[in-house]
């Protein structure tokens, strides 16, 4: 394939996902992770906690030992979440719902 | 008319009108029968009995007033305790952290290595791989790694395992740019770390001089989309792609340029038709030139191959349900003819065609239900065994196409601290090249 193709294959597959376009538009403030926030309290869902326990051990225990959640505080977790979501490809939804079950159940 | 006859008029209206009704009321003002009488006095005993209802009614209210006040107090005080204790951390999440977070991670690992083997017992320093995470907000992330390690003969030797910034762009895609470990197949983005690897290296063909790519340097999309309890992975990437090596073989790791134009296009398609069951397709396609020196003869025009096409495909399996964890993983890999210099061959060589294939099966259980004993619950027996073939190379082969079993026993000190004891058989395909028997332990932690 020549090297003129790549990049516009390349291109072309980040427009179509239509991502910047989205935070370009809405701004840091009101991307679709950051409104990701408000989804992660379990005041307003308390099920998201059953749920995220759930998709915890089902999610993390495919690869390794899951770590106890006090481990953590909920900043580390919040990075620590984002990362496994892409280094094990998770949902967004299952990484909402464990990242609120993690931050519930640390005690910090 | 006369005023005399005015007032006979008036007397007489007056007596006509007014006598019936003043007979009447004499009538009245007579004494009651006893019926009426008893009447009356019923009437006012009810009248009293009205009365006294009248004020306990009004007392019932005033006590229902007080009471709903002294409710009302009861709820303000809640929530005035809600107030100064609802923002605990059990449920204050994103809303007040700042805008750049991070968090420290990695593993290291100790161990020894002996048995029948060409080289010597020998302790191991292992490896310390630091890794580094800071996010920004909820939508971009930096995660970088290094890997530290002692050779045989006192250097350290540094690499950047992988330097990648992660864009989150929806809730299924996220834009990965840098130098990143290969998405193809499991272990090497998975399951390589020493603290989540059950064995103490890696499957044959599945580490360095392997067909598994190590890492590669480009851009990614990937992410999940799922439906109902299945998921659907996917992880696409356009890269520098693999190099030639001065060996003559291939090399599939990040560099931080190309040696030529055309860029790798490879990625992996992942399933969950249930929470426990991962399968998995991988693919990996590439151009790869040969090393041409600057005194070397140019063949141009020769009809020489100069450069070669490079084609990996995989397929993977994982099933993981409480203790029990059972993998398996398949890579081949092809690269046509290629005319390149080499170590060997500084003037330039034709390579014939080279195909490498690797697969493992993998099983570990750990023995959490078998025993009361707190010893036994952190033991966990593991199995391996897998092959890696190697054509079109004869010192590559040589020196590593095998047969390998391995089997150890884990125990765990915590989730993420393991002490691994094992045993390795190696049998080399190649006659002649003695087979080696390898006694391994390692501390791995994860961090």
């Amino acid at each position: 394939m020549k090297s003129c193709i790549f990049p516009a294959f390349t291109l072309a597959t980040i427009l179509l996902t239509g991502g910047p376009a989205a935070i370009a538009q809405s701004g840091p403030e009101e991307t679709p992770a950051a409104e990701s926030a408000a989804d992660t309290d379990p005041m307003q869902d308390p099920m998201q906690i059953v749920r995220g326990a759930k998709a915890w051990n089902e999610t993390c225990s495919r690869c390794h030992n899951l770590r106890s959640p006090s481990e953590l505080t909920d900043e580390e977790w919040d990075v620590s979440v984002t990362h496994m979501r892409v280094r094990g490809n998770l949902p967004a939804s299952d990484v909402r719902d464990i990242l609120a079950f993690l931050q519930a159940s640390n005690n910090q | 008319m006369t005023c005399a006859k005015y007032r006979s008029m008036v007397l007489a209206t007056v007596a006509l009108i007014g006598l019936p009704a003043l007979a009447q009321e004499t009538q009245e003002q007579s004494p009651p029968d006893p019926q009426t009488a008893a009447l009356l006095e019923r009437i006012e005993q009810l009248e009293a009995e009205l009365a006294d209802l009248r004020g306990e009614v009004l007392q019932s209210a005033e006590t229902a007033s007080k009471a709903e006040a002294t409710a009302q107090d009861a709820v303000d005080r809640i929530a005035e305790v809600q107030d100064q204790t609802s923002p605990g951390p059990a449920y204050a999440v994103s809303p007040g952290m700042p805008d750049t977070k991070w968090h420290l991670a990695g593993y290291a690992d100790v161990g020894f290595v002996g048995g029948d083997t060409s080289g010597p017992d020998s302790f191991v320093s292992g490896k310390f791989n630091p890794s580094f995470h800071f996010q920004y907000k909820d939508f971009l992330l930096f995660e970088g790694e290094f890997e530290y390690a002692t050779t045989g003969d006192g250097e350290t030797e540094s690499e950047l395992e992988y330097s990648q910034i992660d864009l989150v762009l929806n809730d299924h895609a996220v834009l990965v740019v840098g130098k990143y470990l290969s998405p193809i197949g499991q272990f090497q983005e998975r399951l390589h770390p020493s603290w989540i690897n059950k064995v103490q290296g890696a499957p044959a063909g599945f580490g360095h001089d392997g067909v598994q790519p190590a890492s590669d340097t480009g851009v990614q999309l990937r992410g999940s989309i799922p439906a109902g309890v299945t998921r659907l992975t996917y992880a696409l990437a356009v890269g520098n792609g693999p190099r030639t090596t001065s060996e003559g073989g291939v090399e599939l790791m990040g560099m931080g340029s190309d040696d030529n134009s055309n860029k790798s296009i490879g990625g992996r398609i992942g399933f969950f038709p249930m929470p426990a069951l991962e399968v998995g397709g991988s693919y990996l396609t590439a151009r790869v030139d040969g090393i041409m020196n600057p005194d070397m003869p140019v063949p141009s025009g020769s009809g020489l191959p100069l450069d070669a096409r490079f084609q990996l495909w995989g397929v993977d399996a994982a099933y993981t349900k409480g203790p029990l964890a059972a993998r398996f993983e398949y890579l081949k890999s092809e690269r046509g003819k290629l005319f390149t210099a080499t170590d060997e061959e500084p003037d330039g060589v034709l390579l014939p065609d080279l195909e490498m294939e690797a697969w493992y099966g993998q099983v570990s259980y750990r023995l959490s239900g078998f025993s009361d004993s707190e010893i036994i619950h952190r033991l966990e027996p593991v199995v391996r065994y897998g092959e890696f073939s190697i054509s079109g190379h004869p010192e590559l082969e040589e020196e590593n196409a095998q047969n390998r079993l391995n089997a150890g026993l884990n125990y765990w000190l915590a989730p993420t601290i393991v002490a691994k004891a094992g045993l390795e058989w190696r049998d080399y395909t190649v006659p002649g090249v003695p087979d080696e028997t390898l006694i391994q332990f390692q501390l791995g932690y994860g961090f």
